[in-house]
């Protein structure tokens, strides 16, 4: 796909705690399919800078790469992209097996 | 004994549900009363085993928050799903407490895949699958007509009844046969509940805690009869002439207040009038089109699901016919009826006992699904 037909473009880094959260949280995002043709987007694990060692184990930023036809198309599914975000977030932060444990 | 929990948001209403299925020879099941927002609900009912299929069941927890939108409004897409979102883990954390399991006891997580609205259905098909992974616990994507029914027959004990699927989003009805739910009859435009809501939007009726159920109590206090049309179509039925006609008859009454009388009685026409008017009209229609499929089939059982189904003159109505024919009418009350997360949590449950499975990657979710898609192969 030739950059020029989807010049407005925006990363989003979220940093978590671990390689299993950041796993967790790409694949349970990446089930649904982008809903216009007018945008792009694209997954990956990267890992922190000043992190050393096992690579895989390092990846615990979700990179969230969004390009799109119009500003205004990737404002759209940035913001559609945050919302579904915060519920996973939200369910990491207070539903994970080690949260309901320690509440129990 | 497999547990499982559910959660069911399709329309305006995210409810969360745990139910454990227990094998057939343990005492019978009590079922606690769920805290809930519905005003009118009544905690007290004990639901029977049947003698052949459905196993007996526990309701652990069933929670349910209904987004409500201000009178002469409906519910749109993106507030709806943004109220899912605000309130799916605290609903799953109270239903959890209530059910008094922790996550090992759970089997599988269950959502509903479809069909409903596209925004709501995404924000709780996303929770959904983060609890499935941080739980390690397979996924059940379920089709939320097949909820209500499975849910239905369970809590009624009926046997094999053809059943009446009345909400907001659906109006079918539906007969099983070999292995699949299928559809004898079906709204050809918008759902009952569809054409009561929007009607109540037109006279501003209050949406809390739905508009239907305000419609009811208006109807109660109405008798005169006014003219709309009748539209039964072989084993299908259609709204949208009706809604556009009672509208007029709305607006006409908002313009001319009490001048506007009754012709026969004198009596000025009225909301409880035109509720009345309409009720007695599209049920009617609905109590026909069940006759057409019971006479097709050779049933004499009815069972009424879905959030209309809680609408007593309705099942009144159902019952004279059901009872000319020698038969009866079972409906449940507004804890089943009414959209919940406890009919995805049993229905999901009954599929994940024989071996369904939905991979992460397939656990999309879709406006459009067919209650005959579904393989029930559960029942034989």
């Amino acid at each position: 796909m030739a950059a020029s037909e989807f010049p407005c473009s925006l990363v989003v880094d979220v940093p978590l705690l671990d390689h299993r959260l950041a796993s967790t949280a790409m694949r349970a995002l990446q089930v649904d399919a982008e809903l216009s043709p007018l945008v792009r987007r694209t997954f990956s694990l990267v890992g922190r800078e000043d992190s050393a060692g096992d690579e895989e184990e390092n990846s615990t930023i979700l990179r969230t790469e969004y390009s799109a036809t119009t500003n205004r198309m990737l404002r759209v599914a940035v913001n559609g992209f945050m919302e579904s975000l915060g519920v996973v977030l939200q369910v990491m932060e207070e539903l994970d097996v080690d949260v309901l444990e320690s509440k129990s | 004994m497999p547990i499982a929990i559910g959660l069911e948001g399709s329309a305006n209403k995210l409810g969360v549900g745990v139910i454990l299925h227990a094998p057939p020879s343990t005492s019978s099941p009590a079922s606690p009363p769920s805290p809930h927002d519905s005003a009118h609900s009544d905690d007290e009912s004990a639901f029977r085993q049947s003698k052949s299929n459905p196993p007996p069941v526990q309701i652990l927890a069933n929670l349910r928050h209904t987004f409500v939108s201000p009178p002469g409004t409906g519910f749109l897409p993106k507030d709806t799903a943004a109220h899912h979102r605000r309130w799916v883990v605290r609903l799953v954390k109270q239903a959890m407490k209530q059910a008094r399991v922790q996550v090992e006891d759970i089997d599988c997580v269950c959502y509903t895949k479809g069909p409903g609205m596209g925004a709501p259905l995404g924000s709780v098909a996303i929770a959904a699958r983060m609890l499935s992974q941080l739980w390690d616990k397979p996924l059940i994507g379920v089709n939320h007509c097949v909820g209500h029914i499975e849910m239905g027959r369970t809590i009624t004990g009926a046997e094999n009844p053809v059943v009446l699927y009345v909400s907001g989003g659906n109006t079918q009805v539906i007969a099983y046969s070999a292995r699949r739910y299928r559809i004898f009859g079906e709204a050809l435009d918008i759902a009952v509940g569809n054409c009561l809501d929007r009607f109540a939007r037109v006279l501003n009726i209050s949406n809390d805690p739905a508009p239907g159920y305000n419609i009811e109590q208006l109807a109660k206090n109405g008798k005169v009869l006014l003219e709309l049309p009748y539209a039964v179509k072989g084993m299908d039925v259609s709204f949208s002439g009706i809604l556009a006609r009672v509208e007029e008859l709305a607006h006409r009454l908002e313009k001319e207040g009490s001048s506007w009388t009754d012709s026969a009685s004198g009596a000025p026409i009225s909301k409880e009038h035109l509720c009345f008017t309409l009720q007695e009209t599209v049920f009617a229609m609905l109590v026909e089109i069940t006759e057409r499929a019971m006479a097709h089939v050779g049933a004499n059982q009815v069972l009424i699901v879905g959030g209309v189904g809680c609408n007593e003159r309705l099942q009144q109505m159902m019952g004279m016919m059901a009872s000319e024919r020698n038969g009866s009418v079972y409906a449940t009350d507004e804890r089943f009826c009414i959209d919940n997360g406890i009919m995805i949590a049993h229905a999901g449950l009954l599929a994940w006992e024989m071996g369904f499975r939905t991979k992460l990657e397939d656990s999309t979710f879709t406006q459009r699904s067919r209650t005959d898609e579904v393989l029930i192969n559960w029942r034989d």
